[in-house]
């Protein structure tokens, strides 16, 4: 069904049922998927998937409702649903339908590029990443994973305001899982490179890397249980931050579930730590002009040098708190009420590369890669403790590989600790915001080991 | 939800390049989801999920396309554009449906569509009040309220064409307790496959005091000591640790490329003798259970290993080809936006003889995991991680005090040999495991087991 005519349908039946203002939230995914095995592609995946997101005001509350068959048949359930949902809320929240920003910022989204690469150049990539990975090191035992995704996501926003906006974005990611093994001992290593340009993925880099650094962690022990100066590299430090996001959300703050809750304006972390909020960001994958609710993005510094300078917000935390939206509002899925995440979020780099950190230590650990970050933290106390694995650090060099250790803090208390940033700003993979960091260098942790 | 005529054109399209296998999957789905915090309901959302996925295999190759228009023509589209990545030759099909009838194992006796959401909101706010006043420490408390009814349609070119209904709820209470700055948080999160009359089979007030009591605990709780200690894992939910250690390296996904520890040893013996643990799909209206799995097999009890000896492994259509082994009802998906892969339903290690008395009581000094959290783990190395929910340390067979913070971290391989102790108290723990097929719901179980010792992380050193 055409959207224009689905909309305007869904508005009219939308008043007439008492909606005052609505608004329809439209994605629209398309993905390409493809994983190389065995000199063969194993799995081919290509989809296109849309789904809709209603809501509106009903008696001064939202309420809201979704669905994935955007025909006639689904708009009465989208208004009876949405009317049903608005009339059990009963918070104070003052919630509203926004007519738009002044001005939007034109920034690029979209590699056009992406059109013209070619099914053919995938698969020849990937064979190029597997021949070449058996090839560097006779212990390489599998590659599990060879695989490239490819996706492209539209967002469009109606309302009863006048608003309509749009945009689209592309991102690949290549990632790469390698066993290796020697006398029976087995360690792997998982590693991805993430753009919106195709060709800048350099494939040939991240192989000898990911075989590398499973190779290097053959043989690995554990370490006499202590506290160490501990180096968490870029995409360590990132995967924490990333999951200790929501601590900046002025949603958990005003519901008493974050640890940052009354300390805006005072010193949450070390001097060194600056922490952005950037969705101008050049080849960022939150990169975007506008948020979930509609309002203009903007820059902004979320740590500046250790002072915590604002949460994030959406509309209807920044009414609570009598303060602007940061742009902010968030929609992880168009089936998922409206939240709040960063967009392109990075701790600034400092000026020590990854090896002069290294050497600055004397004796501790260097960590590379930690796990359960979706289990072992919570995000209400700021308490974490993972399994990790590195590297032992003598006298500014790598000792020996380091396994089945935790590692444990307080994230508030560690970003209070920070003695030391590198300049190797990495980010993971977008999950509900893009999260960056460098390495970083942490006076001491605790670690779990014999 | 999709006719025979449409179904058969679908196939015939999908196969029309040489694949040798192909299968649709029809999916409409409601979802509930509602949100009740400081005992306000704050969110309330629900909607329709809906689409169509469709997958051709030639020989150890697959292709997967999904769409969320079902119209005969855009299908047909589809499951052309997927197959035009099969370079073989077309072979003709000749499709002859055998409609099979689903046995109905889990009746529902409540439709959740037929309870308002009044009603809904009633048992949050129930949950809230209960954890709430159950002390003044208790400073917020969070209740989530989620069901939804799947209907799903599986035809493939063996001429398989089965539907089935699956409805889910469950209740999700997090209670934090704070003070002087510290915070700290407790939860209960039980589902099942089963209607509204859930609310009747479970207490709900118990599962939010208990919430609450849990947050209490930890909040007055010291950092848990560090080091290698003997681990007694509580009952119920503690079965995450053989889901996470143990039971992901006995899926076919890992197992068809050898790239789990646990291939190539059928008949051989990976665990202690008091361990036997079974994957069952089949138990009437548990979390994880289904009438037939995601690729339209029935589900199945698979007993995975018996006193110690490896006997099964938990097989989807696609791998089993790799393996050359028959699929065992353990294909499944979140939604037809995923290929089914191997996955778990109810799985669980069988009950043993000890008593939890006897267990604390043999154990001279180590730690109690009451509550587990989730974890994860990598099925190349079996290297495992797991949080502490509720801890305690135990000395000289005694409890002596709780303990915050602890994480559980080993090698699956090695903690199945140094189970020494299997309690005679099964019971289950409610969850959504996450994999390659999305987040489907399973259960864990297992009666309260010690293990001779494990690497606990924590802050502080003890002794």
């Amino acid at each position: 069904m055409d959207k224009k005519k689905f909309i305007k349908s869904l508005f009219e039946k939308g008043k007439k049922a008492g909606f005052v203002e609505m608004e329809v939230y439209m994605t629209s995914i398309m993905k390409q998927d493809m994983n190389y095995y065995d000199n063969d592609v194993e799995s081919f995946e290509n989809s296109l998937s849309e789904g809709v997101s209603f809501r509106g005001l009903y008696n001064k509350k939202m309420g809201h409702s979704y669905s994935e068959k955007i025909d006639e048949s689904s708009i009465d359930m989208l208004v009876n649903e949405a009317m049903g949902n608005a009339k059990v809320l009963d918070n104070d929240d003052i919630d509203t339908i926004f007519a738009g920003s002044k001005e939007y910022k034109d920034i690029l989204t979209y590699n056009k590029l992406s059109e013209k690469i070619t099914v053919k150049e995938k698969i020849e990539f990937l064979k190029d990443m597997e021949k070449t990975g058996y090839e560097l090191d006779r212990r390489v035992k599998a590659i599990t994973y060879n695989m490239i995704n490819d996706k492209t996501n539209s967002i469009m926003i109606a309302n009863t305001k006048g608003l309509n906006l749009k945009y689209k974005s592309n991102f690949y990611k290549y990632a790469i899982n390698v066993d290796v093994e020697e006398n029976e001992d087995i360690k792997s290593a998982y590693r991805y490179e993430l753009s919106n340009d195709f060709t800048k993925l350099d494939g040939h880099k991240l192989v000898n890397n990911v075989i590398n650094e499973a190779v290097s962690m053959l043989g690995a022990t554990s370490i006499q249980s202590g506290k160490y100066p501990v180096i968490l590299n870029s995409y360590v430090s990132a995967g924490i931050l990333d999951a200790f996001a929501a601590i900046f959300s002025a949603n958990k703050v005003q519901k008493n579930m974050s640890p940052l809750e009354g300390k805006l304006g005072e010193q949450i972390a070390d001097t060194k730590v600056t922490i952005v909020d950037d969705p101008f960001m050049k080849d960022g994958a939150f990169t975007k002009p506008f948020d979930a609710e509609g309002v203009a993005t903007k820059y902004k510094k979320i740590v500046n040098k250790g002072i915590l300078n604002t949460y994030l917000h959406n509309m209807k935390t920044a009414n609570k708190d009598n303060t602007q939206s940061t742009g902010n509002a968030y929609k992880a899925s168009f089936n998922l009420p409206i939240d709040i995440a960063p967009t392109n979020m990075y701790i600034e780099i400092g000026k020590k590369s990854y090896d002069e950190l290294i050497k600055s230590t004397n004796r501790g650990l260097l960590i590379i890669d930690v796990q359960g970050l979706h289990s072992g933290l919570n995000p209400i106390s700021g308490d974490f403790s993972v399994s990790a694995y590195g590297y032992e650090i003598i006298d500014g060099r790598i000792n020996r590989p380091v396994n089945q250790i935790t590692i444990s803090a307080n994230y508030i208390e560690l970003l209070k600790d920070i003695e030391d940033i590198g300049n190797d700003l990495k980010f993971i993979a977008p999950h509900n915001g893009y999260v960056g960091s460098p390495s970083i260098k942490v006076k001491s942790l605790s670690v779990a080991g014999e | 939800m999709l006719s025979k005529v449409v179904v058969e054109d679908v196939l015939t399209a999908a196969m029309s390049t040489g694949g040798d296998f192909a299968e649709i999957f029809a999916e409409d789905k409601d979802d509930t989801d509602m949100i009740l915090i400081g005992g306000k309901l704050e969110k309330s959302i629900s909607g329709k999920i809906y689409g169509i996925g469709i997958r051709i295999f030639k020989g150890f190759n697959y292709v997967y396309a999904y769409t969320n228009d079902s119209s005969k023509n855009n299908l047909v589209r589809v499951a052309k554009e997927a197959a035009s990545a099969i370079k073989g030759v077309k072979k003709d099909i000749v499709l002859d449906f055998n409609r099979g009838i689903v046995n109905n194992i889990h009746p529902i006796r409540i439709m959740p569509e037929s309870v308002s959401k009044r009603q809904k909101v009633d048992l949050m706010k129930t949950a809230y009040e209960s954890a709430k006043n159950y002390d003044p420490l208790i400073s917020q408390v969070k209740v989530q309220y989620l069901d939804n009814t799947q209907n799903v349609l599986i035809a493939n070119t063996e001429g398989k064409l089965v539907e089935d209904q699956r409805t889910r709820t469950r209740l999700l209470i997090q209670s934090v307790a704070s003070k002087d700055g510290m915070i700290q948080s407790g939860l209960h999160f039980p589902g099942a496959l089963k209607g509204y009359e859930y609310y009747d089979d479970i207490d709900v007030k118990a599962y939010a005091e208990d919430s609450a009591r849990m947050a209490k605990t930890m909040l007055m709780a010291e950092y848990c000591p560090s080091g290698r200690m003997p681990v007694i894992i509580n009952n119920g939910f503690g079965g995450v640790i053989f889901h996470e250690a143990c039971a992901h390296g006995l899926e076919a996904r890992c197992i068809a490329k050898k790239a789990s520890v646990f291939s190539d040893k059928l008949g051989q013996k990976i665990a202690s003798e008091l361990v036997t643990a079974i994957d069952d799909g089949t138990i009437p209206n548990e979390w994880g259970s289904s009438n037939i799995d995601d690729e339209g097999n029935a589900t199945r009890k698979n007993v995975l290993i018996e006193n110690g000896v490896l006997k099964n492994y938990m097989i989807d259509k696609f791998n089993g080809r790799r393996m050359n082994k028959e699929a065992t009802g353990s294909g499944r998906r979140e939604s037809y936006r995923y290929a089914p892969t191997s996955r778990m339903t109810n799985t669980y290690i069988a009950e043993g003889k000890s008593t939890l008395d006897e267990i604390i009581a043999e154990t001279e000094y180590g730690l109690f995991a009451k509550y587990l959290g989730g974890g994860s783990v990598n099925p190349a190395t079996s290297e495992f991680n797991f949080a502490v929910r509720e801890g305690y340390i135990i000395k000289n067979g005694k409890i002596d005090r709780p303990v915050r913070g602890a994480t559980l971290i080993g090698k699956g391989a090695e903690v199945l040999e140094k189970i020494d102790m299997v309690g005679n108290n099964l019971d289950f723990g409610q969850g959504i495991c996450g994999s390659t097929s999305g987040g489907v719901p399973v259960n864990v179980g297992q009666p309260t087991i010690r293990v001779s010792e494990m690497t606990v992380g924590g802050r502080d050193s003890d002794r």
